[in-house]
């Protein structure tokens, strides 16, 4: 009787509950077939295919050899040292950014409306971004305008017809693109700021340079953080459409980065095996900096 | 500097040791103010290329004066820029239906109904956010390309979906996370069913997350070369920035008339930005900023 009596509430709170799994199951299974079919069948068969011989009809198996004939190609090194040399960019699209925040911080007066003008450029395509910057850095673009009617009239740059400066006019365009969202991030994080901490520290004497140095900085940091992983994530994976409208990745392979690399490799050299190669590369290089990231989410937790 | 520095004019003033202060920080003020201006020059510069390149005929571009309409008026026998809109706007809105279906529900199971190993599940699929897309474009490609989807709009949209749920998933957990357990009990014992407690009690409340994600994805999507690029197959069915993209690469295309293009594709996604800025900024420091 009385096990009956204790058993019976139990059951069914049970089945309560199983129910409630079971309706989570169900929710949770679209998007999870979603994600497996599009985003991890394609990962692992990225690793199969990086074995093989593969025109995208038919794949051969031929072991290492993909592997090996990928390291001992050039232009898997230029396009990995395109990628590294772009990362000195990133001090500039994290530094302009930051000092842009403090500057719409101080609140002058208009400061909504610089704060619109600043972020507007972020709502842009890439693509259209890139036009413009193509259209900047031409023989008879802007800057070579700006360069005459400064008063040096005989000097020319034409930074995207050159091997050795066509990666800089890319990184300067990267920086530019990621000034909007940068400031945005940054702003958000000095909003959050305590007015009161500043205000003491002034109180006590504390220089501007000493309350942004031991005030400011310290409590961005994490906001920081997450716009580094952002902005190297993007420098890998998002600069495709600048690429592709700017340079073509030329001349030669000066602005070939890796995730272009597998574009080339795959569609114009019809070498499917290798560019599945180059993006197991390309996933392991963000996988670790997402893994910072992840980090950072959770440690906030 | 310190002759500079007067004496109160009024003994009652109720900060006179502010008098020296006073005078370097408006001109600092001004300053910043000129600062400011000239970012703001710098930030609107490609705005003002895209409006004054288009504003020529090809000729007057080229030879760097005169301003016509020229260039748009024959933009669409350049650029099929009404059916290129018209796929952007198809492709956008279907990949955000299909991002919110399958997200809000499993937003609330990882959140509210959660199963075994649910936890670890959740993990993978937000580690999914990580994942470039070059970095699956060969097999993704041959994949939608076996099952013979790249004819339509189909492959696309699935893709962009995929790409998208990650982060919403995230984002709509996150948020679902803050709704009582007692309020989803109630609709249970109210006979509403797990359905109707999501759809009743729970997507009204989720409005301002739903919109986060939606002006989010309508920006990344809008925006987007790489998916429009290799997954739509017919050039009939091209978005607007495939199509510029294309004829820009092309390098035969005249550059006032892709500019005005430029101009048109830009349109709704600032318009969007302009409205909706601050879910755009919810959605950035979503998981740093609670």
């Amino acid at each position: 009787m009385a096990t009956v009596s204790v058993n019976a509430p139990k059951a069914r709170r049970l089945t309560l509950k199983r129910r409630r799994q079971l309706a989570g199951v169900v929710f949770a299974l679209p998007a999870i077939a979603l994600v497996i079919g599009f985003i991890g069948i394609p990962i692992g068969q990225d690793v199969y295919y990086s074995f093989t011989q593969w025109d995208g009809q038919t794949a051969t198996w031929v072991g290492v050899s993909t592997w090996t004939q990928a390291f001992h190609n050039p232009n898997l090194w230029t396009a990995l040292r395109n990628n590294a040399l772009l990362l000195l960019s990133v001090p500039f699209a994290l530094g302009l950014p930051l000092c842009i925040a403090v500057l719409l911080h101080q609140r002058v007066a208009g400061w909504r409306i610089f704060r619109t003008i600043y972020f507007l450029p972020t709502a842009i395509s890439w693509v259209v971004l890139g036009l413009v910057a193509e259209r900047f850095f031409a023989f008879q673009g802007t800057l070579n305008s700006i360069i005459h009617a400064l008063g040096f009239s005989h000097f020319s740059t034409n930074l995207l017809g050159y091997q050795s400066e066509a990666l800089l006019a890319l990184g300067i365009t990267f920086i530019f693109t990621m000034i909007g969202t940068n400031t945005m991030l940054f702003l958000t994080g000095l909003a959050t700021l305590d007015p009161s901490l500043e205000e003491a520290a002034r109180i006590d004497g504390a220089g501007r340079w000493r309350i942004f140095r031991n005030i400011t900085l310290p409590h961005l940091s994490r906001f920081i953080q997450l716009a580094f992983v952002m902005t190297v994530i993007a420098l890998f994976s998002a600069l495709f459409s600048l690429i592709f409208v700017m340079t073509g990745g030329g001349p030669g392979y000066a602005t070939t980065t890796v995730e272009y690399l597998i574009y080339q490799t795959g569609f114009n050299q019809g070498d499917f095996g290798t560019a599945a190669l180059y993006g197991l590369i390309l996933f392991v290089i963000t996988g670790v900096v997402g893994i910072v990231q992840l980090r950072l989410i959770g440690s906030s937790e | 500097m310190t002759t500079a520095s007067t004496p109160p004019k009024e003994p009652e003033d109720p900060r006179p040791s502010m008098g020296p202060v006073q005078r370097p920080r408006k001109l600092g003020r001004w300053m910043l103010f000129v600062v400011m201006m000239i970012v703001a020059v710098i930030m609107l510069y490609p705005f003002w290329v895209m409006i004054y390149t288009s504003l020529k005929s090809e000729a007057q571009f080229l030879a760097g004066s005169g301003f016509s309409w020229i260039s748009w008026s024959s933009l669409t026998s350049v650029i099929p820029i009404g059916q290129e809109v018209l796929s952007s706007t198809i492709v956008c809105a279907a990949s955000i239906l299909l991002i919110l279906i399958v997200g809000l529900p499993a937003g609330f199971a990882f959140s509210k109904l959660r199963f075994r190993l649910s936890t670890g599940i959740f993990l993978v699929m937000v580690s999914a956010m990580m994942v470039p897309l070059q970095a699956i474009l060969m097999t993704e490609y041959v994949n939608v390309s076996r099952l013979h989807l790249t004819g339509g709009y189909t492959a696309a949209v699935l893709v962009y979906a995929a790409l998208g749920t990650p982060f919403s998933v995230f984002l709509f957990s996150t948020y679902f996370r803050g709704v009582p357990d007692e309020l989803i009990e109630a609709g249970i014992v109210d006979g509403l069913g797990y359905v109707g407690v999501l759809w009743r009690l729970v997507v009204p409340i989720a409005l301002p997350a739903i919109a986060t994600v939606t002006v989010l994805q309508f920006i990344q999507i809008w925006d987007d070369l790489l998916v429009g690029l290799f997954f739509i197959q017919n050039t009939s069915d091209r978005p607007i920035t495939v199509g510029l993209a294309v004829l820009a690469a092309g390098r035969t295309t005249s550059i006032p008339e892709l500019m005005a293009g430029s101009i048109i594709s830009a349109l709704p996604a600032m318009l969007v930005y302009v409205g909706f800025q601050r879910y755009l900024v919810k959605g950035l420091t979503m998981g740093i900023d609670r």
